[in-house]
């Protein structure tokens, strides 16, 4: 099972944090998620459910500076047990692309990652994979 | 009073019929079905302090928390094994805490310590994937309703810890060196540990309950050599020498050591110089069991003491 903590226990909104929520708020707005390294990121699936890890909303930013690509990553629960295997799978995705020589990973618990970070599409995936969100 | 008899139940498992409840057991159906649960829960319970040991060697606290969750896990599947035997008349209690070490039924393989990360996920890409070879088969062709339906959950998180040895030994094989080498020397003893785990030969395997009860559906041999299919090309792709290579005359993967042989415990190495013994001395190698053996059950019934203040307060 994916490592989500239950947010339902803090109400619907995950936990106080329903400001962070607004699309708009997001460090990286969904519309803007776009480019070869967003699309590399897209083929990074959790180790778990069949979801990529942009479309859980794991990745908070992605950014090129020469050969060298730097990602801000969050992870769902603290007792993740893939945090490990999910910093390594993008590390090995982005070295891949043409041009990137080093891959430097910000692990970050803020803002903190709630089920509202899915996207609709992830969403999709979820429900039809029996994961109610 | 049996509804069938031991023929009726064997021809009406291999026509598809499901047995549910104990009702529809015969004597003999219900003895195997014990002895593969046994051996089923013994090996998720053993392996947890066998994977502890070495998960206190992990690189950084994101790791550990990958290969404690492994442990959890296979706490868990031992609970659904006693579960299920709790439902044909035994006493988890009794056989997690009342038992002397040496009567537990995992495998030999599993009374031997794991003494660091790289033990530990080779243990994880080899006995795990053992582990799936034995309970993927169990699970698509067992005639016992309720194992079938537990296995669900188990055989996807059997998948998580080789997928978990996977990814370590090609990260510590790809780093080369020192981390490469311990990888190579926890192969060396673990691949020969994982093919005899699969046991006697077909061709001297005494007739089989479980395949008669369909409780199984694959041989010995046809197990082993699942696992080799997996398990060579994975070493090779990574730069592991691996004893057993594939034989396009043979059309099937062949050993390149005497099998079965002796085993060195105080060096962790198979003496495959001195040549194949008999399965007799196996038997009786397994039989006297592993050097962690004691220390590993002990781990797990340390509890006992504080069980019984508990009761007596109670």
């Amino acid at each position: 099972m994916a490592c989500t903590t239950s947010a339902d226990r803090f109400g619907g909104d995950g936990g106080g944090t329903a400001l962070l929520d607004a699309p708009s708020a997001y460090p990286v707005p969904i519309d803007e998620r776009v480019g070869p390294l967003w699309d590399a990121l897209r083929e990074v699936m959790d180790p778990e459910i069949p979801i990529s890890l942009v479309d859980l909303g794991l990745i908070y930013d992605v950014r090129q500076d020469g050969g060298v690509v730097e990602v801000d990553l969050t992870f769902t629960a603290t007792a993740c047990p893939c945090m490990a295997f999910i910093h390594y799978d993008i590390q090995d995705r982005l070295q891949r692309e043409p041009g990137v020589e080093d891959v430097r990973v910000n692990e970050t618990w803020t803002p903190a990652w709630t089920k509202a970070r899915v996207s609709p599409e992830g969403r999709e995936t979820l429900r039809k994979f029996g994961v109610s969100m | 009073m049996a509804r069938y008899t031991d023929e009726e139940l064997k021809e009406k498992v291999h026509n598809g019929f499901i047995v549910e409840y104990p009702d529809e057991m015969t004597e003999g159906y219900r003895k195997a079905l014990i002895v593969q649960l046994m051996v089923q829960a013994d090996t998720e319970l053993v392996s947890a302090p066998a994977y502890f040991g070495a998960a206190k060697d992990a690189p950084s606290t994101n790791t550990m928390v990958s290969a404690t969750a492994i442990i959890q896990d296979e706490l868990a599947h031992a609970n659904i094994a006693y579960r299920l035997l709790e439902d044909l008349g035994l006493d988890k209690d009794q056989l997690v805490y009342g038992r002397q070490p040496h009567e537990f039924k995992h495998p030999y393989g599993f009374d031997h310590p794991l003494e660091n990360w790289a033990e530990l996920v080779v243990a994880n890409g080899l006995y795990d994937r053992a582990g799936i070879t034995l309970l993927g088969d169990v699970f698509k062709n067992t005639s016992y309703g309720p194992l079938k339906r537990a296995l669900v959950k188990v055989d996807q998180e059997e998948t998580f810890h080789l997928r978990h040895g996977e990814m370590w030994m090609k990260r510590l094989s790809n780093a080369g060196g020192e981390a490469k080498a311990q990888i190579q020397r926890a192969v060396d003893w673990m691949f020969p540990m994982s093919v005899e785990w699969f046991g006697l030969p077909d061709d001297m395997k005494r007739h089989s309950g479980q395949l008669d009860y369909k409780l199984k559906g694959m041989t010995n041999d046809e197990l082993r050599q699942t696992w080799m299919q997996s398990t060579v090309p994975l070493c090779e792709s990574i730069g592991i020498d691996v004893p057993a290579h594939w034989s396009e005359a043979d059309q099937k993967y062949v050993l390149d050591f005497a099998f079965p042989c002796e085993y060195d415990e105080d060096e962790k190495r198979w003496l495959f110089e001195e040549g194949e013994i008999g399965w007799d001395q196996v038997f009786e190698r397994w039989k006297r069991r592993g050097p962690s053996n004691k220390a590993f059950v002990e781990a797990i019934q340390d509890g006992r003491g504080f069980r019984k203040q508990l009761e007596a307060a109670a």
